[in-house]
Formats: structure tokens, C-alpha cells, sequence
């Protein structure tokens, strides 16, 4: 997994004297520990939240998809954008856990938990909006394949929203399968020092009897192996075929091939900035500074200002490609529409969100600022946002026939329900950091050695030292 | 050989009794099923788990499923001998609602009238029908009908059941003929064209000496009527053939919309605007007026002039026709030049020329007439031999009505069919009247503003459940028959006058013996019924006049016109008319052709005037369903109305609309109660008769602002290809430039660009053996009328989702009519092109449905599943048409929620929904709905002809929006027939204008359109370049 050897250039990846017992008491016991006051009031906060989604779509459900500002132009709004927002903040955790892992960067060790719990949270949120935005969500289960005595009547493997149900179903299991076997050590963990019989309990019952035989290691990692080599195409194929949707389709701004790398590029970059938003956070409430270190952010900083210049290629790519193919509905749906036009403006924030600032983030002293990173990955995710928005909406207001030209506002029902999904959200995340180790305590252990500050600084003696004298040191004759 | 014994242990070697017992028992432990005693108790081990799981997957998935509310349908005891359950039955009937004339064929189903169809047989209308009449079967389910005759207690009460006292009609006919005798009687009715109706008013007038019968038309044609008088010396309308027109000139007669009866002038119109690719010539029609009616819109030349100034530009036109009277100043060139143009084509044209006014002004009509006179027009395209009885109200009459009511000099006052404490100007001094008058009765249908004034009240019969006649014009007659036994206790009007005469014959009878007296035998009224016309085998001989008006008296007459300040219109909606239908949701929600509103009434202003208002064309108008409000002041009237820009209205023009502006919803009804403002204070009397336009009007705004429900807000088709259109001229050098772009997809991709275009090899080819539906519209002989839309409505169940859901953009429509405006904002030339699912063979809704709730059928319908659909909407976001309808809320309780339904205007009542077409299911909350070609009919048809053993013949199967086009415009059928009209007009007789919309998109629709063609010298709009009414002149 990792080298033995660590060149003192590279920054450590764990801050502070530590030691495995060190590791373990800094991660481990803020779940023995009561909460503090800010858990309690953001957990309320959450669930009041949540409760509020909750009503906001039952008055959907109940008075009809007509209560959301949708219209026989406008097939879909907030519900969509919100979607294709949440799942593409999804694909931080994968990406961390699965493709870094693959690529052996160790760096992924101190955030990988929390990113993988982001993405399953985050998962949760996106599904919530292709089954409630259904004007018949109690007939969902048709868009499953199951034998039937309709017919039988099939579903229709045509359509990319059917591809998105197997997409999204699949990446969800995949991502929480990943997790939680990351977990099981950890759960062990806190079972063998758990005080209390109840947690004694319930951390044994999840950690599935691990006793950390050597046995249980070596299946752990190839299991770990085998997860990650079928998450790397998940990564890519998730929001490659969410962007199916819009690009087989037949609407100007929709109709585009660029559309697989270029979500899948976005999705990459609002996921680290959802990670950074979370994890700034969470270390200083947690007190994980030496684990999620500057480096850390920094790391993440330089892939969000890669993924945000792809995107920003891609934008001038479709420009480009709406002159360039001659189209005049094309033409009008990108100069007169999106970047001018009622809805104009929403392009702009797009803009000034994903491509112009994010370009900071080429100054080292910026990537290593906690404060400018935290502005930064909120307003990149209003960026992606808006993006989606800018997609959908802008596309679709004013297609190929004039006189269905159509404008859009959500109503208080959509509003409703995006918050009510970042309730969800929250509340999980609140009682992930609670009740679950936020970071992985054994994987930080297996790079402790090599990568820990105190365990590098012993090496700055070889450091110094000729080729010569350490290879006579080391050399057993 | 000894047997020997095989033993297994000592137990069986000795036999033990406990081996015994344990040979007995094989089993000896209990099968692991465990039974408890208590339900809660009950243990589920592990061996069971999939057991459970799969119960309660089934039990979830059936509970889930069983979503569909159980109705009971009771079947007849004694079936009746003509109806059999799910066949319908055809009558032959007649609307004739205030002189509006237009026969029919009403389709029944189990006893009901659910549509009316044009009756074919009929020369006058052939077949044609408009919105108003599509829509009057559904006033006949009108929950606000009165229900029963009483008298009126004119107290307070919101309910009709305590503010009429319900009483007999026996009882009643006794205090009233108590009441009547000895008294003068004032009978008023809006125009009757019922020549038996009319005998016995005569026969009823009789009896109380010194009564009179006053015809009122809220919108009159007096002018004319006294016009005619003066000029040929007859008081009564002729007949106009605008089809034997080469020149139409209309001066601000919507012939096409509300004038006198639009779907004879449709058809007429109609024949003339086709074209003929071997030799293509068309009518030229130039229009005159000041607000942007339907008929202008179809204008090839439209010029606009200020209402003041009608009689000047019929005088300015007689003069350049030299016409005797000298030419008035008129200061717009273009007006100018527009009178010059059309007096010379009058000229080029003699006797081929019709020329129209919708003023009411007597003057002004004598100088029209003297204009026709000239034009050669008498007996050519207006035939005098015929007497039209469309319109007989002569303004005059009743202003003396009204000042005697007011004097107490009428002692007895009948209303029947008119509603002058709404429509008349002066309503004030109509209802101190009435309330002098001895007696008061009403027969108006429901509690309206003149009922409400009146002693007795028996409502009368819808006209679907009454027996009468008609005589539109003389020679021909129209018969009404009842299609259904009277809902209420309602009585016919007849029935009264018989009952109060004396007369104790049924006025079924009284047709009856009248008619068969007239025609001979039972036999013959049987057949008369059964055709519900009598007509001349062939059209007799058109008569000429002499004119014997006199011109300079008239033009004397012709008063100066204003040439500065507001000017205000009144006129009248195409589907709202008069406002005496005005409760009939189907009408209200049908988008109004020029301004595509609904359900209400406006100021319509132009952009110019709209500017001093800081409002203008533009995003913001466009996104913004409010609009500011104007405080609108002429003759001491005020109303507020939200302003709409209407590009082509004269500037210093405002027009508002009549119908509204009604009285309280729980009487006149929720769709027309209370909504809008009554325009008609603003009509005033000249002397001789009514005007319909106000001089030195004032409008400021109030800061006040108000959404209008528009269906369209974007005016432009933006240059796109989606609307192709040529001059006469043009088209007839080179026949295939309106299409080149359609040649350049030919070029690229070859002739078979069906199989070509596509990414797959060889094609998608799927032959459709058999029958393939497909549809040819007309651009040119589509008026944008709005018939076939409430037809659709009618034939398909379509919802009505009320104002409120129109300006979220939810209406339902599974047809619209675009109607796009190009060229300068201040005289646009507009376009109508009716849209609707495009059936597309390659269609972008099938493939993206994640269930296949929407898919192809073998004859090429692109079909909806409704029990299927999950309503993801995809569908419709990838319908590049965006035809594609949601239901967005429970419309009709469909739904299996209870308490959700959303209906805004009484369309779920037990009543109205015996309207509902049971052929089509009414779709629940959550799915998508389209256009299915009238699925229904063509099975139908299919399957009549499958039934006698043959083919299915073209024309067989038509949809309702073909049926219900006054012009012929939509053409459909099988076109794998080669025999068939579609066939022909794709392939033989318009291939040079066929083309389909956004057909580079390759999505192959079935629907295609014919490019339009304006007989006009100046060069159309070159295609590339929209509007100048938009804000954005683009790339």
C-alpha cells in the first residue's frame, strides 16, 4: 500500500507527536464523549429541516406536481437541478476512495471516511428528487424490471432515465458497501474500548465480529482492492450517464456529445468543494487538525482548480460549438438565452462561480488558506449549482418553438424541498460525526509510519547523511 | 431355504415396545413450524424469512395497485329501443342563438348530447362550426341553469332556492295570465329566426292589444338594417358570397370572427384563400379598422385608422371609386395610399369586389352600400333576392321601450333571450324601468342581471332540448329538435305565449302542425327531421338592386374625426361574443386568437401607447403574467382593466372587449361571475343608432397590477423555418422558393431523407403496412378561429384548469393555435399555425418514457398509456413541439386522493361531467397527455367498416378538429391510400408548399403544413429575420 520510505520533502501527512494509541484516542473518543452544544443546536437545526422537506413534499404529493411552478414548457426545474447537484457532490467520496486509492495516494487516508459518508448522504438527497418530482410517485416501482402480469409489460431500456435508475442504484450500494467495510475496523475499535455494555453492543454488532486476525486484514484489503477496481468506473460512468438525460435528447443545449466528461469533470469539482466545505468544519469542531492537514487542502484545492478549468473549457467548448455548427436554434439557446435573456444572469453567476474564481486557487498561498478554501467551496457549489440550473432551465425556457416560450421561479414546495434534502443531509452527517470514526483510524495507522510527522522528522538524520555512510549503516555484512 | 432376519440393533432384534413405538412414529421430531398462541406473539424464524418476504413484497405490490376507485355503472331494467350502451345516436338540430345560425348533427351517447357537428348537407355553413357553437353543449349542463319556474322575492339571498319561490307552472300560469289581462305587453327578444316562434308571438300579441315585440341585439346591426332600407328600400340583411369575390374589402367587419354569423363567411372566405398549385390565384383581401380583429389578422393589406374615422375611410374609398362625393382629408399616408390601392383593385375587378363595414352607423353603411353599387357587386357577391334575418334589432325601438318603461306606460314586461340590465348602455335607466313596469317576466335561462329585476321567472329550454325552426335566409330553414328530455323544470318559451293565448296545442304540436300543414305529410316532416334542413335543391338565382340612397346626405352626415387623444373600442371576443354564453368554461379557457388571453378582458393598447405607461414589449412583459392596471375614463364611464399590447392596434386605439364584467358567480355562474369589467356603458346612441367606440377616452394608470392568463407570450417566430410564407406573386415565379431550405435537406441528404438522415444504417425503416394516419394543415385557409381547439376539448375530455393555472402555464390543450406576429410592430402581418402532437415516427418522446408508457402504433400514432405513465415529464421536455400536456393537478377527480380535485369553474359537477365523452378516459393527476389523432374515431371507423366487409373508405375517419374547420384547412387520413385527399395533397396537388416543422430535427412528424401565401406586392418578411415586435433583432 504505501512505501516504506518517505522523502522528507513531502509534507507529513499527520501533524504532531503521534502514536497508534495517540491516533486512536484523538479519533475515537469524541464518539465516547457527550457532544457539545453545537452538535445538539445543528442537529436540531437539521431535523427541523428535514421536517420541513418532509411537508413540502407531501403538499407535492398530495395537491399535485401543479404546486411547483413547472409548466407544460418547463418539464423540470429545481427537482432535476437539485438531482444532478447532489449526485455530482457524490462523487468526491468515490473518487477519494476508489480512483486515489488505485493511484496509491496516500493523502486520501485523512479524508476519505468522511468523503465516502458525504457521498452516501449526499446519494440519499439526489434520489429523493427523481422519485417525488414523479406526477405518479406511487407507481414508482414501474421503472423497475420484475416479471409482471401486465403484459408483460417491460421498461424501457431506451431511456436514459431508466439508465439512471440502474446508474444511481448501483453506485449507491457500490459507495456504501465501500464505506462500511472501511469501517469495520474501526467499529471493532471502538467496541474493544467501549465502557459502556450498550455500546459494547451495538459497535459489535457493526464491526460483524472483527477480531483483526490477520486473516480478517488480508480480506479486508482485497476486498477493499476488488471495491475500488468496480467504484473507478462507477465514478465515471454515474455522472456520464446523468448527463445521458440532456445529451440524447433533442433540445438545443441539451443535444451536445461534450456532455460526459464535462459532468463528470463538474461532478468531481463540486464534490471536493462539498468535501472542503464539510471538513474544514468538521476538523476544527473535532479538533482533527493534525489529521486533515493544510496539505490536505491543498491537495484538494489543486484538483477543484483542475476540474474547474475542464469545466471552463467545456463552457467555451459549447460556445465555440453553437457558432461553429450552425444551428440557429443552437445559436439562439447559447448567445440569446443562456448568456443573455431573462435567465441570463443565472449564466453569468455560473461563470464567475466555476471558471473565474476558482483560478485563486493557482497561488499556493491561496490553496493553504483555510478561510479563503471555505468561501471558495461554498461558492463553487452555488457555481455547480447554478450550472445545473443553467442546463436545464435555460435550455428549456425557450426551445424551437416560439410561442411555448415559457419563464420560471420556484415555488415555496421546491425551495421546500431542497432545504429539507440539506436537512437530510446534515442530520446524517451530525450523527456520522457523532457515532462514526470521521476518519479512518486504521488506514491513517498503516501510513502513520511513514508519513507522520514525528515518524518523518526521524528521518531527517539520513537525510543528511552521504550515500556512503548509510548504505555502510544499513548494510549487514 | 430359511429366512434369514437382518436386525439393526438389539432393540429390533428383540422387538422392544419402545421400538415398536419409535417404527410407528418415523418422524419423531415436530416439522420446525411453530405455531403460537397470540398473533403479536407469533415468532418468524429464520427458515421462514423468504416465506414473509414474499407475502409482503405481494401484499405491498397489490395494496400498491389497488389504487383505482370502484364505480358502479347500472344497466337498464328495460332497455330503450333506440339505445344501445356504447353506440351513439345522431340528431339533426340547429343552433340559432340570436340570429346566429348554424346547423347541426349532435352526437348522443346513452341518451346525452356530448358534441355537435356541423351539419354537411346545409349550403349555407357546409358543414362548419365555431368555438361558440363546438362549446354550447356543455351551457346545456350549466350548473348555474335555473332550475325551476317561481316567483322572484328579490331579497338578499345568495341561494337561489330562497330567493325564488318554486311554484307550478299551472299555478303560475294563473297569476300571470290574472296578471296580463287587459294590459299592454312589451315582448323583448334578442333576433328570432324562427318563422313558427314568430307566428305565435303574433298570434300572442294579438290577445293583449297594444303589445309589441321588441327585437334588442346587444351587438346591433341597426346600421345596416336602416342602411339597406334607404338604399334599396328594404329593411332586412342580404346575402354575401365572399366566395365569388376576386377583391374583399372589409372596413372593420370581423366577418371571419363575430360578424353576423362567421361560419357561413368562413367557408366562403375559405374557398377563396385556397390555392390551387396548377394555377394558383387567391382572393385579395384588404382591411381597414382600428383594433386587431381575427378577419384583420388574415388580412393581405391591413391599414389602421382611428375609430372616429370609419365613415371617413368609406367615404375616401367611394370617392376614389368616384362615387360622387368629394374625397376627405386624410392625414396617415399610408391610410391613405391603403384606400387608394384598394379602390383600384375594386376597380381592376368589377363585380368581382365585396366590400364590408362593421360599423353601425346608418351613414356610413349607406355609403358601403353605395361603394358595392359601383363595385358592380349587387348580384355578383351580394344577392338581394334573399332575405338574411340574422340580425332584425333596430336600436330605435328600443330606446322607445325604454323611455316608456320609464314613463309606466308598458304594462307588462316579457324577456326572453336578452339581458339589457347587463348589455344595454344605459343599464341604469333599463332597470328603473323595469321596475315600473306592471308586469315582469322572465325566460332567461339562469338569475341574470334582467331576471334578477323580474316578477316571474320560467326559465326556458336549452336549445338542445327544444323543438323549433329557423329561417336564416328565406328559401332555407333549419330545424330544432330535442336531443335530450328537458334536465330541469324548465318550459319551453313557446309553451307560455301558447298557454297565455289561449291556446291549449303543445307547442310541439303547434311546429308540428304547422310544418306538416306546409309540407304535406307526416312522412315529409319525419324526413325534415331527419335532415334538419330544408333547403333549395339549387341555389336559386342571385338578385341585383338599384340604389336609390342618397350619397351626399350621408356623406354629409359623416361626422369629422378626431385627430388627437385616446379613442376607446368596444367589440366583441370570438369566443366570448355577446357575453350571453359567457359561462362556458371551454369558451373562457379557449385562448382568445389575437391575444392569446383567457378567461378574462383587457385594454388592448398598442406599444406605443403601452410606453406612456412604462410598459412595453420586451423579457420583462414577456416573463411577467401581471400588468398594470388602467383606470380607463370616456363618457363619464370608468373601468380598470390590465393593458395588453396588441401589435397592428391603431395607437391612439383602446379596445376592450364585451361579455364581462357580469354579475355575482353563485347566479351567473363561477367561469363568467365576476370577472373582468362590462364595457358596454361605453357604447352610446347617436340618435338613430348604437355606436361602439367613444371618442376623447382618458387612461391613466392606476399602480395597480393584475395577471392576465396568456397562452402564448412571445410574439415572434424569430425567423425560424417553423413558419414558411410567400407573396402571390413570388409563388407563382418560382413555385419552389418558399421551400428551398427544405431543398437544401434534400440535397444533403438525399431524396429519401426519411431512411438517410439518420445514424443507423440502412435507415429505421418501418414500412406501416396497412393503414399510416397522417395530417396536412393549410397555413393559408387557416384563420386562427379557434373552432377545432374547443372541438378537441369537446371530442378528447380535455380539462379545463381554470385562470389561475393558465398563468403557471398549465392549461391543457392538446391543440393550440400559435398565432406570431412579423414585420413592423405597427402593422404586423400575422401568421396562424395550428399545433399539435406531430406523431412523429421518429419520435424524441418514445425513447426517453423510462417505462415505454408512451410508444408507436403500426399505423404510425404515437400513442399515450395513461395507466402507465409516472408522469416523469421527460417526455414532454424532449418534445420539440411541446405539445405535450401535464396534468399538473387532480383537473377532474381521477385521482384516488380524496379532497385535491382542483376545478375552478364547476367542470366535476355530477351535471357538467355528463358532458364528458365516454369514448375517452379522463386522464388522473400525474400524467402526460397529447394529442391521440382522435384514436377513438378511427377505431371506430376501422372497425364500421370492418363490420360490413370492406375497407375503410377515405373520409370515414375524421378527427374533431377537421371536422369542426370551417375551411376544409385540416385534411387527414390514411396515406398509404393513394386514393386518399391527404395522399393527394402531399404527393399531387401542393408539393411545392408542403413542408414539415423542424424537419432537419429528423424526428419524422406525421403532421405537415402548407406553406402560407398573402396575395400582397411587397415583399414578405424575408425569412431569417423576425419581428421588429421583439425586442431582439438577433444574430
Amino acid at each position: 500500500m504505501h512505501l516504506k520510505y518517505e522523502s522528507t520533502l513531502r509534507e507529513p501527512l499527520v501533524d504532531g507527536v503521534k502514536d497508534y494509541h495517540q491516533v486512536t484516542e484523538d479519533i475515537i473518543s469524541p464518539i465516547e464523549a457527550k457532544p457539545g452544544k453545537l452538535w445538539y443546536i445543528g442537529l436540531f437545526i437539521s431535523i427541523l429541516l428535514l421536517l420541513f422537506g418532509v411537508f413540502s413534499v407531501f403538499w407535492e404529493v398530495y395537491f399535485g406536481t401543479g404546486v411547483w411552478n413547472l409548466n407544460k414548457t418547463i418539464g423540470w426545474g429545481w427537482d432535476i437541478t437539485n438531482f444532478v447537484w447532489w449526485v455530482g457532490i457524490g462523487h468526491a467520496g468515490t473518487l477519494i476512495s476508489a480512483i486515489l486509492l488505485l493511484f496509491r495516494q496516500g493523502w486520501r487516508t485523512g479524508v476519505n471516511r468522511a468523503a465516502e459518508a458525504m457521498t452516501i448522504f449526499a446519494v440519499m438527497c439526489a434520489g429523493q428528487f427523481p422519485i417525488w418530482h414523479m406526477g405518479r410517485v406511487w407507481m414508482a416501482f414501474f421503472v423497475l424490471p420484475y416479471p409482471n402480469t401486465r403484459g408483460p409489460l417491460w421498461v424501457n431500456f431506451n431511456s436514459p432515465l431508466l439508465w439512471d435508475v440502474f446508474a444511481i442504484s448501483t453506485y449507491f450500494t457500490v459507495s456504501l458497501l465501500f464505506w462500511y467495510s472501511g469501517l469495520l475496523p474501526d467499529f471493532a475499535t471502538v467496541r474493544d474500548r467501549a465502557k459502556t455494555k450498550l455500546r459494547k453492543m451495538l459497535y459489535g454488532v457493526a464491526s460483524f465480529g472483527w477480531t483483526g486476525s490477520t486473516k480478517h486484514w488480508q480480506r479486508h484489503e482485497s476486498l477493499s482492492l476488488v471495491l475500488a477496481g468496480l467504484s473507478t468506473p462507477l465514478v465515471l460512468s454515474v455522472h456520464t450517464i446523468v448527463s445521458f438525460d440532456f445529451a440524447t435528447s433533442v433540445i438545443p443545449g441539451w443535444h451536445t456529445t461534450i456532455f460526459p466528461p464535462y459532468f463528470v469533470a463538474g461532478a468531481i469539482f463540486s464534490g471536493f468543494a462539498m468535501v472542503q466545505t464539510l471538513l474544514i468544519i468538521t476538523r476544527k469542531i473535532l479538533g482533527l487538525e493534525d489529521y486533515i492537514t493544510i496539505g490536505h487542502v491543498e491537495a484538494m484545492n489543486k484538483v477543484i482548480v483542475l476540474t474547474g478549468s475542464i469545466v471552463g473549457v467545456a463552457y467555451l467548448t459549447e460556445l465555440f460549438m453553437a457558432w461553429y455548427s450552425g444551428v440557429q436554434y443552437e445559436f439562439d439557446t447559447f448567445y440569446n438565452f443562456r448568456a443573455a435573456g431573462p435567465l441570463g444572469w443565472s449564466y453569468w453567476i455560473m461563470m464567475t462561480c466555476n471558471v473565474i474564481s476558482p483560478q485563486v486557487f493557482w497561488f499556493r498561498k491561496m490553496r493553504r488558506n483555510i478561510m479563503v478554501t471555505f468561501i471558495m467551496s461554498i461558492i463553487v457549489n452555488i457555481g455547480m449549482w447554478f450550472e445545473r440550473f443553467v442546463i436545464i432551465c435555460t435550455s428549456l425556457y425557450r426551445d424551437y418553438l416560439p410561442s411555448s416560450w415559457s419563464y420560471y421561479r420556484p415555488s415555496w414546495p421546491e425551495v421546500g424541498f431542497y432545504l429539507g434534502t440539506f436537512g437530510l443531509f446534515f442530520t446524517c452527517y451530525f450523527l456520522f460525526a457523532k457515532y462514526f470514526p470521521v476518519i479512518a483510524v486504521a488506514e491513517i495507522k498503516s501510513i502513520l509510519k511513514t508519513s507522520g510527522k514525528n515518524f518523518k522528522d526521524k528521518m531527517d538524520v539520513y537525510e543528511d547523511q552521504s550515500v556512503e555512510k548509510f548504505a555502510h549503516d544499513n548494510t549487514h555484512h | 431355504m430359511e429366512q434369514k432376519k437382518y436386525w439393526k440393533g438389539l432393540e429390533e432384534l428383540h422387538n422392544t415396545t419402545s421400538h415398536q413405538e419409535a417404527v410407528k412414529n418415523e418422524f419423531r421430531e415436530d416439522l420446525p413450524f411453530e405455531e403460537s398462541e397470540s398473533f403479536l406473539g407469533a415468532t418468524t424464524p429464520r427458515r421462514d424469512f423468504l416465506k414473509y418476504l414474499g407475502f409482503t413484497t405481494a401484499a405491498a405490490t397489490i395494496a400498491a395497485s389497488c389504487d383505482i376507485p370502484v364505480k358502479k355503472a347500472i344497466p337498464y331494467v328495460n332497455k330503450p329501443e333506440d339505445i344501445t350502451p356504447g353506440v351513439p345516436n345522431y340528431y339533426a338540430s340547429a343552433y340559432a342563438v340570436d340570429g346566429e345560425y348554424v346547423p347541426l348533427v349532435v352526437k348522443t351517447r346513452e341518451g346525452r348530447p356530448i358534441k355537435v357537428e356541423g351539419n354537411e348537407m346545409s349550403a349555407i355553413t357546409k358543414g362548419a362550426t365555431t368555438a361558440r357553437v363546438q362549446a354550447s353543449v356543455l351551457s346545456l349542463y350549466d350548473v348555474a341553469r335555473l332550475r325551476f319556474p317561481g316567483i322572484n322575492n328579490k331579497n338578499k339571498e345568495t341561494d337561489l332556492a330562497k330567493r325564488i319561490q318554486e311554484l307550478q307552472y299551472a299555478e303560475l300560469d294563473k297569476q300571470i295570465a290574472a296578471a296580463l289581462s287587459g294590459k299592454s305587453v312589451a315582448l323583448l327578444t334578442s333576433t328570432i329566426i324562427s318563422p313558427t316562434t314568430k307566428k305565435l308571438i303574433g298570434e300572442f300579441l294579438a290577445k293583449y292589444p297594444g303589445s309589441r315585440h321588441v327585437t334588442y341585439d346587444a351587438v346591433s346591426y341597426s346600421g345596416m338594417l336602416l342602411a339597406n332600407e334607404a338604399s334599396y328600400g328594404k329593411r332586412t340583411l342580404p346575402a354575401y358570397h365572399f366566395e365569388n369575390a376576386k377583391v374583399i374589402v372589409s372596413l372593420g367587419a370581423d366577418f371571419l370572427g363575430t360578424w353576423l354569423n362567421p361560419a357561413e363567411f368562413s367557408g366562403q372566405y375559405g374557398e377563396t384563400r385556397k390555392i390551387n398549385a396548377k394555377n394558383p390565384e387567391m382572393s385579395k383581401h384588404f382591411h381597414f379598422e382600428s383594433m386587431m380583429s381575427l378577419t384583420g389578422a388574415n388580412a393581405d393589406e391591413r391599414f389602421t385608422h382611428r375609430p372616429s374615422e370609419a365613415g371617413v375611410v368609406a367615404q375616401a374609398l367611394l370617392a376614389a371609386l368616384g362615387g360622387g362625393v368629394s374625397a376627405p382629408a386624410i392625414a396617415n399616408t399610408r391610410l391613405k395610399e391603403g384606400i387608394a390601392k384598394a379602390a383600384k383593385a375594386i376597380q381592376a375587378n368589377p363585380g368581382k369586389a365585396l366590400v364590408v363595414s362593421g360599423s353601425n352607423d346608418v351613414n356610413v353603411q349607406i355609403l358601403v352600400n353605395a361603394i358595392n353599387n359601383l363595385a358592380g357587386s349587387n348580384g355578383s357577391t351580394i344577392d338581394w333576392a334573399a332575405n338574411v334575418n340574422y340580425k332584425q334589432g333596430i336600436d330605435a325601438d328600443m330606446q322607445q321601450l325604454v323611455s316608456d318603461l320609464n314613463a309606466g306606460s308598458v304594462g307588462a314586461l316579457i324577456v326572453y333571450g336578452v339581458n339589457p340590465a347587463y348589455d344595454y348602455f344605459d343599464a341604469a335607466k333599463f332597470i328603473s324601468g323595469v321596475q315600473k313596469a306592471g308586469v315582469s317576466i322572465s325566460f332567461n335561462d339562469r338569475y341574470d342581471e334582467t331576471t334578477e329585476l323580474c316578477k316571474y321567472i320560467l326559465p326556458d329550454h336549452h336549445y338542445l332540448e327544444s323543438w323549433g325552426d329557423a329561417e336564416p335566409r328565406s328559401g332555407y330553414y333549419g330545424f330544432i329538435q330535442p336531443t335530450i328530455a328537458p334536465l330541469f323544470k324548465t318550459r319551453a318559451f313557446q309553451d307560455s305565449l301558447l298557454t297565455w293565448t289561449g291556446n291549449t296545442t303543445a307547442w310541439v304540436d303547434y311546429l308540428k302542425n304547422e310544418w306538416i300543414t306546409r309540407l304535406g305529410s307526416q312522412g315529409a316532416w319525419d324526413k325534415t327531421l331527419q335532415d334538419g334542413i330544408i333547403e333549395p335543391a339549387t341555389a336559386p338565382a342571385m338578385g341585383g338592386a338599384s340604389f336609390t340612397g342618397d350619397v351626399a346626405a350621408a356623406a354629409a352626415k359623416i361626422g369629422t374625426p378626431k385627430t388627437s387623444g385616446l379613442e376607446l373600442v368596444v367589440y366583441e371576443k370570438v369566443a366570448i361574443g355577446n357575453g350571453k354564453e359567457a359561462n362556458n368554461p371551454w369558451l373562457q379557457e379557449m385562448p382568445d386568437p389575437i391575444t392569446r388571453s383567457t378567461w378574462d378582458n383587457y385594454a388592448c393598447v398598442s406599444n406605443k401607447l403601452a410606453k406612456s405607461f412604462k410598459m412595453e414589449l420586451g423579457d420583462d412583459y414577456e416573463i411577467n403574467a401581471e400588468k398594470k392596471v388602467l383606470k380607463i375614463t370616456a363618457k363619464g364611464k370608468t373601468v380598470e382593466l390590465p393593458l395588453l399590447i396588441v401589435p397592428g392596434i391603431q395607437e391612439d386605439t383602446i379596445a376592450i372587449a364585451v361579455g364581462y364584467g357580469r354579475g355575482k358567480k353563485e347566479f351567473i355562474g363561477k367561469a363568467a361571475g365576476e370577472v373582468g369589467a362590462n364595457a358596454y356603458p361605453f357604447v352610446s346612441y347617436n340618435g338613430q343608432t348604437f355606436d361602439y367606440f367613444v371618442t376623447e377616452a382618458k387612461a391613466e394608470a392606476t399602480g395597480a397590477k393584475y395577471a392576465v392568463g396568456l397562452t402564448q407570450t412571445h410574439n415572434s417566430y424569430e425567423g425560424r423555418p417553423i413558419v414558411k410564407e410567400t407573396t402571390l406573386e413570388e409563388f407563382i415565379k418560382n413555385p419552389k422558393e418558399v421551400n428551398h431550405d427544405r431543398q437544401h435537406l434534400f440535397e444533403t441528404y438525399g431524396e429519401d431523407f426519411r431512411n438517410e438522415g439518420t445514424l443507423y444504417t440502412g435507415g429505421t425503416k418501418f414500412e406501416y403496412p396497412g393503414i399510416k394516419w397522417g395530417m396536412s394543415i393549410d397555413l393559408n385557409s387557416c384563420f386562427g378561429c379557434g373552432a377545432c381547439v374547443v372541438a378537441c376539448t369537446a371530442e378528447n375530455n380535455v380539462s379545463v384548469v381554470g385562470k389561475e393555472q393558465v398563468v403557471l402555464a398549465h392549461e391543457m390543450h392538446w391543440l393550440r393555435i400559435d398565432r406570431y406576429f412579423a414585420g413592423d410592430e405597427n402593422n404586423p402581418e400575422v401568421v396562424f399555425q395550428p399545433m399539435l402532437c406531430q406523431h412523429c415516427d421518429n419520435a424524441p418522446c418514445e425513447n426517453v418514457c423510462p417505462v415505454a408508457a408512451t410508444n408507436h402504433s403500426s399505423e404510425g400514432l404515437n400513442q399515450m398509456a395513461y395507466n402507465r405513465c409516472i408522469g416523469t415529464r421527460y417526455c414532454a421536455n424532449n418534445c420539440p413541439y411541446k405539445v405535450r400536456r401535464f396534468n399538473w393537478r387532480d383537473w377532474n377527480g381521477a385521482d384516488s386522493f380524496e379532497g385535491n380535485l382542483h376545478d375552478t369553474a364547476d367542470m366535476n359537477d355530477a351535471l357538467t361531467r355528463m358532458v364528458l365523452n365516454p369514448d375517452v378516459v379522463v386522464r388522473s393527476r400525474g400524467t402526460m397527455e397529447k394529442c391521440s389523432f382522435c384514436v377513438q374515431r378511427l377505431q371506430d371507423a376501422k372497425l364500421h367498416a370492418k363490420k360490413e366487409g370492406r375497407p375503410m373508405k377515405d373520409g370515414e375517419a375524421k378527427t374533431a378538429c377537421q371536422q369542426a374547420c370551417a375551411t376544409g384547412a385540416i385534411v387527414f387520413g390514411n396515406v398509404n391510400d393513394k386514393d386518399s385527399r391527404i395522399f393527394k395533397v402531399r404527393n399531387e396537388e401542393q408539393t411545392d408548399r408542403l413542408y414539415y416543422v423542424l424537419e432537419e430535427t429528423h424526428v419524422l412528424p406525421s403532421i405537415n403544413y402548407l406553406a402560407k401565401i398573402r396575395n400582397k406586392d411587397a415583399a414578405p418578411v424575408a425569412a431569417g429575420h423576425g419581428a421588429k415586435t421583439e425586442e431582439k433583432a438577433h444574430h
